[in-house]
């Protein structure tokens, strides 16, 4: 019911703006709407693998009092622990990076100390990585295509982009593939060795008694 | 009479590039709820998607509990639910436009951490067609062609979320492998040496027990 009302009132705006003959420059429709808890930290996560473009815009939306947005803070941190964006007191912000490392790259958002209500934050982040990060609009000037050229582009951009994703499968596939023959191998070695190990600690065990009881004349 | 061709075309790419709304995926750590809003402009787009819960460490059973998935429409109808799963995909339509919430339940105390992806395509109809002079059929067969596309992308999205999680399992595996022999080893020379020991304190003088 909350959030009817506020697509109500952002539904014909939205149809407005996108369905006239301009642009359609709104972010709203591509992004993924978060709530911030009132206390603690919202974090999202994404494991990327290195060299690969990472473009993410967020924006704080409240309806209440438009004249009076809530400011938040924001950081990404890379798998290493490297601070790639720090922001504070904002209610909208940018960051834009290509990845260095693979792993897991972990953006978090968190309401600023200054606003003590008890309300949750609405966040709007979004979160492009690989082509979707792409600058089309720069390319097709550059190039001088438009309309259905552009956009069989484009598809040919994301057909190369599932060829790329393939192949990156079939390696964690082969990687993961050896961990689990290496730890096949370690199972039979290791029940093998602590069969033997049974075996020499009896061993030992029978010899040392023998001793002892020869030692202190028992037998 | 070509210039206004080209930005005829140009200007149905721009509107045609824009009606594909897509996320990438993301993961969340969920402790009890977390709730996902995305916007849908279109009534009828499909809204598809996938979730995995990569994160877990399962000690005595064999799969995990799973967690529970709903979609709320912006009637405040559940329009989709899941119980009970560790991962799986979703695609349904979009009874209206509006705000719609995607929302995952942990019953369990163990915070998950649950890799997800949505996305909402849109196809014009023939209703659209009609009402829009310059939209040629073109465009609906290039708009089913990019929804293809985008299906195969986040089907690889959702293998490679599995597959990680996959990953986790082995990692787990080798370590507990290797945890748990070494400290076999160790227990069974202690428990032998403890044993010996015994026998010794039994046959000691300080027991009056041995003859000699």
């Amino acid at each position: 019911m909350f959030y009817g009302g506020r697509a109500a009132c952002l539904l014909p705006i939205i149809l407005v703006l996108c369905l006239t003959r301009n642009n359609c420059m709104l972010p709203v429709a591509e992004a993924i709407w978060l709530t911030i808890p009132s206390s603690g930290t919202k974090c999202v996560s994404e494991e990327i693998q290195s060299n690969v473009v990472v473009l993410a815009d967020y924006y704080v939306i409240d309806e209440h009092n438009p004249d009076h947005i809530p400011t938040i803070s924001a950081r990404v941190t890379s798998p290493f622990g490297n601070n790639l964006h720090h922001n504070e007191n904002a209610t909208h912000g940018q960051f834009a990076f290509t990845t260095s490392e693979s792993g897991n790259y972990i953006a978090c958002f968190w309401k600023d100390g200054s606003h003590k209500q008890h309300s949750e934050l609405t966040l709007g982040v979004d979160w492009k990585i690989g082509i979707a990060a792409k600058d089309w609009d720069s390319a097709a000037k550059k190039e001088k295509i438009e309309g259905v050229e552009l956009i069989l582009r484009r598809l040919q951009g994301t057909v190369e982009a599932i060829r790329g994703n393939l192949i990156y499968l079939k390696d964690r596939e082969a990687d993961m593939r050896e961990v689990s023959e290496i730890t096949n191998a370690r199972v039979a070695w290791f029940s093998i060795i602590s069969l033997g190990v049974c075996i020499a600690v009896t061993v030992l065990q029978i010899w040392y008694l023998k001793r002892y009881f020869v030692k202190k004349k028992l037998i | 009479m070509e210039k206004i061709w080209g930005k005829t075309w140009a200007l149905m790419g721009l509107l045609l590039l824009n009606s594909v709304f897509n996320v990438s995926s993301l993961s969340v750590t969920v402790n009890d709820v977390e709730c996902v809003y995305e916007y849908v402009i279109y009534e009828g787009d499909t809204i598809s998607g996938n979730f995995v819960v990569v994160d877990h460490d399962i000690f005595w059973g064999s799969d995990h509990p799973g967690i529970d998935f709903t979609v709320t429409s912006p009637g405040g109808n559940t329009v989709h639910s899941l119980k009970g799963t560790s991962g799986d995909k979703f695609e349904f339509k979009a009874p209206r436009s509006g705000m719609y919430k995607f929302c995952f339940h942990n019953p369990y105390s163990t915070p998950e951490s649950v890799s997800f992806y949505i996305h909402i395509g849109h196809i014009p109809t023939e209703h659209d067609l009609a009402k829009d002079e310059h939209l040629d059929p073109i465009n609906v067969k290039i708009a089913e062609l990019r929804e293809a596309l985008e299906s195969v992308t986040a089907e690889q999205k959702y293998l490679k979320a599995r597959d990680t999680r996959h990953r986790h399992t082995n990692e787990s595996t080798r370590k507990r492998v290797i945890g748990y022999a070494v400290g076999e080893y160790i227990l069974l020379t202690l428990v032998s040496t403890l044993q010996v020991i015994y026998i010794r304190h039994l046959f000691s003088k300080s027991v009056a027990y041995n003859r000699v």
